[in-house]
């Protein structure tokens, strides 16, 4: 029932825009009606996870510990992104950036992109799981072209192409895992649950392809080095909120499907799926390590130290035992703290009109409280303490230095590195002395109030994760 | 259907797929995709005659609706209106096009890949000539600077997957391949919206002029 809330009422909130012929506000409280009810539902869901196990609402649909926590960042990440959206899109608006139109064409496709988005997390079929994240890349396309300009016309295609040949890859790795369980007629339902329960009768060099194929195909939409090319210019050129989903969850989304597949590999050969991970996850945090340096646009920067969490993340889920545990911990911190800094960096756009760092200088006077919580999302995205991610990067270190030194030793230099890198771009932007066009005026609450929610959430977790999420965590660990 | 039909129409595609990389118009590449998502409906509808399952009818139908006639004509007509004839030149040659077509439709044929050939033994080289297009087609979407052809790419790399699917015995729940379809359609409008609004940024539908990236 709750699950069917959340699609229903996120369905019916973009379907109602469509014939919305005016008024804004019609548009944000419908959207916001939406994502209110799903914040509820998902709670629901989460609490029904955590005293009963696995909950199966209905046929296709089935969601474990991990769908229970990536809903539960869907619902929180999408609220406060929603709530910040409104006030956002209305300063574009007055500033003739963009009309109606395209206000209504946004809340349309933000409600889908959501929906795609907890249908791939909640779904049992891998095959449904696939159609969802398509749906995701379809409706963030026109989102990532929002602005109409020859650059963000670039980044969308860039986007459509990348993540359409990676999901297509994905799809024939999925197959592929059907060689257990084909059935002659097609007319079976493939499940994870079946896949698992006779991944002992899949051929392991089928098994073994499959797993290259999905992670190839998949870890394109996660960002995963070297197929994340299209994550710096599409959530460079998405309008803020946008970013911060495609950052703060949709990349998780993705990670998710690989996990799944993941342990049917596992139950083959362990040591396979471990070592795919650990090279893409050093690969990719190698590869953002350097390039932050060289960024000349703080969303691309935000974009690459998203590269490097997923890398990460990787790492952890490679390495196994107590790292799985922490890597889910990390992919919530990353997601509460990436969001609260993509939106920060909105209000920086908004007040300086530009995305260039160089453009961009004493934001602590011009934006003080904006700057605040900018400086102190970039010490807890790095890795700074007392933030959980410090924690989380701390345990995956340790949980890799014994059997993976080498590759530990050099990560956690590069970590180091990225430290450096992201806070000469960051420091620069805050102090110093602002341009003279840059007039001081106090800041919108409605633009202050998201961010600095889900950094203070964050927090909170970081220091007093509350007994239900460890549960899930723990059993999400568990299970993968 | 006879053995040789379906060997027929593998030939098809792979041919087909050949073809998308060495036409010079873009109405060859349309035209050439239209019969191999043709192909791929006679190989469902062999499907339905084995199952005789109504779904898998439909599925044949939305197919034919979808890939045959659809997504062509609305290329067909994008061509038209914006005098799209010939196709944009390619980052290989022609011979070293030729040359690395060779080279997958061999890679595809190894022992390397042999487990995914003989998922069933005795259609091994219906499974590498489908495994061959799979390469070809993605190919194609990193051969061709073209927008139109790279979308072309990825319907081919889809009908070349799901022809994979059919010889290996790994169709899904009619349902889903109705959602499959449904996506494809829904991406076949998407990416033909955006090459006219790539062709009226840049007054071409080359991708190598994108270069606003920079920084």
């Amino acid at each position: 029932m709750e699950l069917l809330i959340i699609m229903v009422s996120l369905f019916f909130a973009a379907i109602v825009s469509i014939w919305i012929k005016k008024g804004h506000q019609i548009l944000e409280w419908i959207s916001g009606l939406a994502s209110i009810m799903m914040l509820f539902a998902s709670a629901l869901i989460a609490r029904k996870v955590v005293i009963f196990g696995d909950y199966s609402p209905f046929a296709l649909f089935s969601i474990d510990a991990l769908g229970a926590i990536l809903l539960l960042i869907i619902s929180v990440v999408g609220f406060t992104v929603l709530i910040y959206s409104i006030p956002y899109l209305r300063k574009e608006t007055a500033k003739n950036i963009i009309g109606f139109t395209r206000v209504k064409e946004y809340f349309i496709l933000l409600n889908l992109f959501l929906m795609a988005m907890v249908l791939a997390v909640t779904t049992s079929s891998p095959i449904f799981a696939w159609i969802s994240i398509e749906a995701t890349t379809l409706s963030t396309a026109f989102l990532i072209s929002f602005y109409n300009k020859p650059s963000a016309m670039e980044a969308a295609w860039k986007y459509l192409i990348i993540n359409s040949v990676g999901l297509l890859l994905g799809f024939f790795g999925t197959l592929l895992y059907f060689t257990s369980v084909s059935s002659a007629d097609g007319t079976g339902l493939t499940t994870w649950q079946s896949l698992l329960e006779n991944a002992a009768t899949i051929d392991p060099l089928i098994a073994k392809i499959a797993f290259i194929f999905v992670l190839i195909g998949y870890g394109t939409k996660v960002g995963l080095a070297p197929m994340h090319t299209w994550l710096p210019d599409a959530h460079s050129k998405a309008p803020v909120p946008i970013s911060a989903l495609l950052s703060g969850i949709l990349l998780n989304v993705a990670m998710s499907v690989i996990l799944r597949f993941k342990v049917i590999t596992d139950s083959i050969d362990y040591s396979f799926s471990q070592n795919l991970l650990i090279i893409f996850g050093f690969l990719s945090i190698f590869i953002a390590s350097f390039i932050i340096f060289t960024q000349k646009n703080y969303k691309r920067l935000l974009a690459y130290s998203s590269i490097e969490n997923m890398g990460i993340m990787a790492l952890g889920f490679g390495f196994g035992g107590p790292g799985i545990f922490v890597a889910i911990l990390h992919m919530i911190y990353h997601s509460l703290i990436k969001s609260s800094l993509f939106l920060s960096a909105g209000n920086i756009f908004l007040k300086y009109n530009s995305t260039k760092i160089a453009n961009v200088r004493g934001t602590i006077s011009a934006l003080p409280i904006t700057s605040v919580i900018f400086l102190t999302g970039f010490f807890a995205i790095t890795g700074a303490p007392p933030f959980g991610i410090f924690l989380t990067k701390l345990s995956i270190f340790s949980a890799g230095i014994k059997l993976h030194s080498a590759i530990t030793i050099i990560t956690i230099f590069l970590t180091a590195i990225l430290f450096v890198g992201f806070f000469k771009h960051a420091s620069r932007m805050i102090f110093g002395e602002k341009p003279n066009e840059i007039t001081q005026e106090k800041e919108n609450i409605w633009l202050i109030f998201p961010p600095l929610i889900l950094l203070a959430l964050a927090l909170y977790l970081s220091f007093y994760p509350p007994p239900f999420l460890h549960t899930l965590i723990t059993n999400a660990a568990l299970g993968y | 259907m006879s053995i040789f039909a379906i060997q027929f129409l593998a030939g098809i595609l792979f041919l087909s797929t050949i073809f998308l990389h060495l036409t010079k118009k873009n109405f060859g590449a349309v035209t050439a995709y239209s019969v191999q998502s043709f192909a791929i409906t006679l190989l469902l509808l062999n499907s339905f005659f084995e199952t005789k399952s109504f779904h898998l009818l439909l599925v044949v139908l939305v197919t034919l609706l979808i890939k045959v006639i659809f997504a062509p004509t609305f290329f067909t007509k994008l061509i038209k209106k914006y005098q799209l004839t010939f196709s944009i030149s390619t980052q290989l040659n022609t011979p070293l096009t030729l040359l690395t077509i060779v080279a997958f439709s061999a890679m595809a044929h190894s022992t390397m890949l042999s487990p995914l050939t003989a998922i069933i033994p005795e259609h091994e080289t219906l499974l590498s000539l489908a495994l061959s297009a799979i390469f070809l087609s993605f190919f194609l979407i990193v051969n061709h600077k073209g927008a139109l052809s790279q979308i072309i790419g990825v319907l081919s790399l889809e009908n070349s997957i799901v022809a994979f699917a059919i010889y290996a015995g790994l169709e899904q729940s009619p349902m889903l391949e109705l959602g499959i379809i449904f996506d494809i359609l829904i991406w076949s409008v998407i990416a033909t919206v955006f090459v006219s609004m790539i062709y009226r940024h840049f007054g071409s539908i080359d991708t190598s002029v994108m270069k606003h990236l920079t920084d």
